[in-house]
């Protein structure tokens, strides 16, 4: 369900005040964070965020295209490396194949 | 048979019906064409006059998305949420439901038909 309009996007304060303060120095360095939750917004195009995916830091360089997607989106918590191809006696009698 | 925007041809059912062959518009979308149009929806396509025909298709051609620029707006934004490397463009990548519903079973909208995988007792009739 979409969040109320009246409440507007949920940023992270601190996140945001953060941006500001290096937008204000022209800097560009990543910004660590653990604000999965906070949602783009267009003041964070062209930075690069590091967010915690629950075990390392995520590369996540912002552009217009993200904007209204949360930072969560972009730094997977999961890892699938697929489905294994079975042991070599399965194979053998034919159950796998 | 009436041509309504290019290649869709409804038939003999009612045309609040008939319209709905029409990609991008269905029976709310329907009715309220047919309310603009004034036309009684239970009129059969193939009894309408030309003027309604034109008429129809002008309303269609002038409020709504159909067909190739809808199918053409919905890949797009599938394309942006790949191209965006988002957690949706994965998912519509890999063929797996997109909105979070569960892939332990079912899914099979998506994942397509089962591919069987034999456990350590084997599976019924695969020996």
């Amino acid at each position: 369900m979409a969040r109320s309009l009246k409440k507007g996007p949920f940023v992270n304060e601190k996140l945001f005040r953060k941006v500001e303060k290096l937008t204000q120095m022209d800097r560009r360095e990543p910004i660590k964070t653990w604000a999965r939750s906070c949602t783009i917004v267009p003041e964070f195009v062209g930075h690069t965020f590091l967010v915690h995916n629950g075990k390392i830091f995520n590369n996540v360089f912002v552009t217009e295209d993200m904007v209204g997607h949360k930072l969560g989106e972009f730094s997977p918590t999961r890892l699938f490396r697929g489905h294994t191809i079975g042991t070599k006696a399965q194979r053998a009698s034919g159950s796998v194949k | 048979m009436p041509r309504i925007i290019g290649v869709d041809i409804p038939d003999k059912k009612p045309i609040r019906i008939a319209l709905r062959y029409i990609h991008g518009i269905g029976p709310v979308n329907s009715e309220l064409i047919l309310k603009e149009a004034g036309i009684d929806g239970q009129v059969r396509a193939h009894e309408l006059t030309d003027d309604q025909l034109a008429q129809l298709a002008g309303i269609i051609d002038g409020t709504y998305v159909v067909e190739g620029a809808l199918r053409r707006a919905v890949a797009q934004n599938i394309g942006r949420l790949r191209d965006i490397r988002s957690y949706r463009g994965d998912r519509h990548r890999r063929g797996l439901p997109v909105n979070g519903q569960r892939t332990r079973t079912n899914a099979r909208t998506r994942k397509g038909r089962k591919k069987t995988v034999a456990g350590k007792k084997g599976v019924k009739g695969m020996k």
